[in-house]
């Protein structure tokens, strides 16, 4: 037996030299998610109200607040980590990928035995996580199976409270964000981030897993296979907003990118550059709800969108990842 | 409790001596997959003093494997969502035949053969259904048999309990479908379980956490030879908690989670890799590759007996003297008493597992 009486060395993970990065921290805070978490507060009270003031389906104030407020939630909804992780909230305000069909489930269930949580807000946060959120609104305002099931006073109170639930959770995460700010603008002592290298990692992974679930289940769902599309999967189809979360995700990512990028004008260029081809495609698009991937041609304008996405991902991990200490380790990102 | 130190010591090293057909191969103590140096993956037996007896080509990137309890035969399974799992002559280094999931399935990268080895048993995805599946192949002709449910959702890891009767699953709870990647599909409604089934595939003991814990995947296990569970967990919830991620189970009981404190247990990113019990039946340890740790915890005490800083550590087996480990950076080692040591450096990536040949009683 060959042993070598070797003690294994403490070798510490390959770390990028010591940088300031507080200027970007705060810029990052300051200009990209404190804004954009304001915005959907600001939004979701709109709709909340929009919904005491008319709860019909049809109503066009209540559908133009419910569009804005959905806008607003996919331009922060990268940002997960801190206050969207308390208590599954950003699990509450979208239940996406919805593979089992539980919203409509959760829906006729509630619908059915007029639960009567929809009469309390803390009541209401207890009932399943799939009848709750922008997914579950959208379908009693769109899908017109929801259009005349049970009582008309029953599927008012329902709209009402799922937009104050909404609002509930969207107003407690940007609370919370005045907080979580400073732990992630200034690491250390109480905060979950022990320097700021942690703290851009964390931000550099929301742009990765942004880009990733734009990509593989924003647009990989509804592709499906070549011979097997599938366009009933695309994301909030019903509201013809499919096309419109994958831009507004774009262009959220864009912004954290260049911010995060700041101190290499070169890699910040090179996503820049990427990043305008993925947004040119996708605009060029003209397909809102991704039903042309039935057809070939459609699917195929719909690979090259995707294709371009990973162009982003590719320059994002070779060039910005090494320069924030992120070493791709065989085992450690291998998540098995 | 020196009679039982005996007993379980006895247990462990009658467990450890290689069956006869493994002999012609230099009788190997383990099963690796590696990518080696000249960029090709293979699969390696492996001595545990590090030396390399045989590899053997892998069309891709493997995971883990299945040892058969008799003949010198390996099943290589791919890693996920692989549709293919190679069984391998490792006396000749030749394939033998290539295990084809159904439509509608794949491989999630682990298996285990029935005591007599003639039947396997693999870790599947009926990704349509979204529901874990056990696929039964014969493995004499490689045919497949049939299938029942795994008793949850994202199957991973499995193995045999003492009985030879009695498969305890590692159902992870996670979601996954084939067309959108490795993206996890169902989190905020995961629940994980630890699923005892018999071979027929009637459930005998569905083992769940506490709601806290419902995000805690359940990924892979050790056994020990009296029936003791040691399950390895990730935790997919809330970044800033730093929940268990090792447990014990023994069927009929509540399952009992072991933590390091505050400082070791929040290093560990919520990620463990691979779980062993020690030769001697005594400790068990997680290897933790994000946190670039290997804990080990007294079973008695229930509490964390040594944390070792090791880059990229994930492989992990019971050693003659403890434990064998590997790491993606190359290494492979041992640890005895409070001693890590470099076996040898073949400069192979090790993969996530060390997968012991040995028989199961």
């Amino acid at each position: 037996m060959r042993v070598f009486a070797v003690a294994v060395a403490l070798t510490l993970p390959f770390c990028a030299q010591a940088q300031d990065h507080g200027p970007i921290l705060s810029d990052t805070v300051e200009a990209h998610i404190l804004p954009g978490f304001a915005a959907l507060s600001d939004a979701t009270a709109t709709l909340t109200q929009a919904a005491q003031t008319d709860c019909a389906p049809g109503s066009p104030q209540l559908r133009a607040a419910f569009h804005k407020a959905f806008d607003d939630w996919i331009s922060v909804s990268h940002l997960r980590f801190g206050p969207t992780e308390v208590q599954d909230r950003a699990f509450a305000l979208a239940f996406w990928p919805d593979t089992k069909g539980f919203t409509p489930k959760a829906l006729t269930g509630l619908i059915a035995t007029e639960d009567t949580a929809v009469r309390s807000p803390e009541a209401f946060a207890e009932t399943s996580i799939a009848g709750r959120g922008f997914f579950a609104l959208e379908q009693m305002l769109y899908d017109p199976r929801f259009s005349e099931q049970g009582s008309e006073a029953y599927r008012c109170a329902l709209v009402q409270a799922i937009a104050a639930d909404i609002d509930g959770n969207a107003s407690a995460i940007n609370t919370d964000w005045a907080s979580y700010a400073t732990a992630l603008t200034q690491p250390g002592g109480d905060s979950p981030y022990r320097s700021d290298d942690e703290a851009m990692q964390e931000l550099y992974k929301a742009l990765i897993t942004g880009l990733e679930f734009t990509s593989d289940t924003r647009l990989g769902r509804p592709m499906g296979i070549f011979h097997r599309p599938r366009p009933s999967r695309a994301e909030a189809r019903r509201s013809e907003r499919s096309l419109r979360h994958v831009e507004l995700s774009l262009a959220a990512l864009r912004e954290l990118a260049i911010r995060l990028s700041a101190d290499h004008p070169g890699i910040a260029a090179d996503l820049d550059d990427a990043f305008a081809k993925a947004i040119t495609r996708a605009q060029s698009l003209d397909d809102p709800s991704f039903a042309d991937v039935a057809t070939p041609q459609g699917r195929l304008r719909v690979e090259a969108l995707q294709q371009s996405i990973s162009d982003i991902r590719a320059i994002a991990s070779a060039e910005l990842g090494p320069t924030l200490g992120i070493s791709a380790g065989f085992n450690s990102l291998d998540g098995d | 409790m020196t009679s039982r130190r005996h007993f379980l010591a006895g247990l462990a090293a009658a467990s450890l001596t290689p069956v006869q057909g493994w002999a012609s191969v230099g009788a190997p103590d383990y099963l690796a997959a590696a990518l080696f140096p000249d960029g090709t993956y293979r699969l390696a037996g492996l001595e545990t003093g590090g030396d390399i007896v045989f590899s053997l080509p892998l069309p891709a990137r493997g995971h883990a494997a299945a040892a058969h309890p008799k003949r010198a035969q390996a099943v290589a399974f791919a890693r996920r969502p692989g549709t293919f799992a190679i069984v391998i002559d490792c006396t000749t280094g030749t394939e033998i035949a290539r295990l084809e999931a159904p439509v509608g399935r794949h491989f999630y990268g682990h298996g285990i053969f029935s005591l007599d080895g003639t039947r396997l048993f693999t870790t599947e995805n009926d990704y349509e259904a979204g529901e874990g599946v056990i696929g039964i192949w014969d493995a004499d002709d490689h045919t497949r048999l049939g299938e029942f449910s795994s008793g949850g959702i994202g199957p991973h890891d499995m193995r045999l309990m003492p009985d030879g009767q009695t498969l305890v699953i590692a159902n992870g709870g996670i979601e996954t479908h084939p067309e959108t990647g490795r993206t996890k599909l169902n989190l905020p409604v995961m629940q994980p379980r630890l699923s005892y089934v018999d071979l027929s595939g009637s459930v005998l003991e569905q083992v769940e956490l506490p709601r806290a814990l419902q995000k805690n995947s359940i990924r892979h296990l050790a056994m020990r030879q009296d029936g003791l569970v040691g399950f390895a967990m990730q935790w997919q919830g809330d970044k800033t908690q730093h929940p268990p991620l090792l447990g014990l189970h023994r069927r009929g009981e509540t399952p009992r989670l072991l933590s390091a404190a505050e400082t070791d247990q929040s290093s560990l990113q919520g990620y463990a890799g691979s779980i062993a019990f020690a030769g001697d039946g005594e400790t068990i340890a997680i290897t933790c590759p994000r946190g670039n740790a290997l804990h080990q915890y007294s079973i008695a005490n229930e509490t964390l007996a040594h944390a070792y800083h090791l880059e990229d550590v994930c492989g992990l087996g019971s050693g003659p003297d403890g434990f064998v480990f590997t790491t993606g950076t190359g290494i492979v080692g041992q640890l005895s008493g409070k001693q890590a040591r470099v076996a040898a450096r073949p400069d192979c990536q090790w993969d996530n597992h060390l997968i012991p040949i040995r028989t199961t009683v």
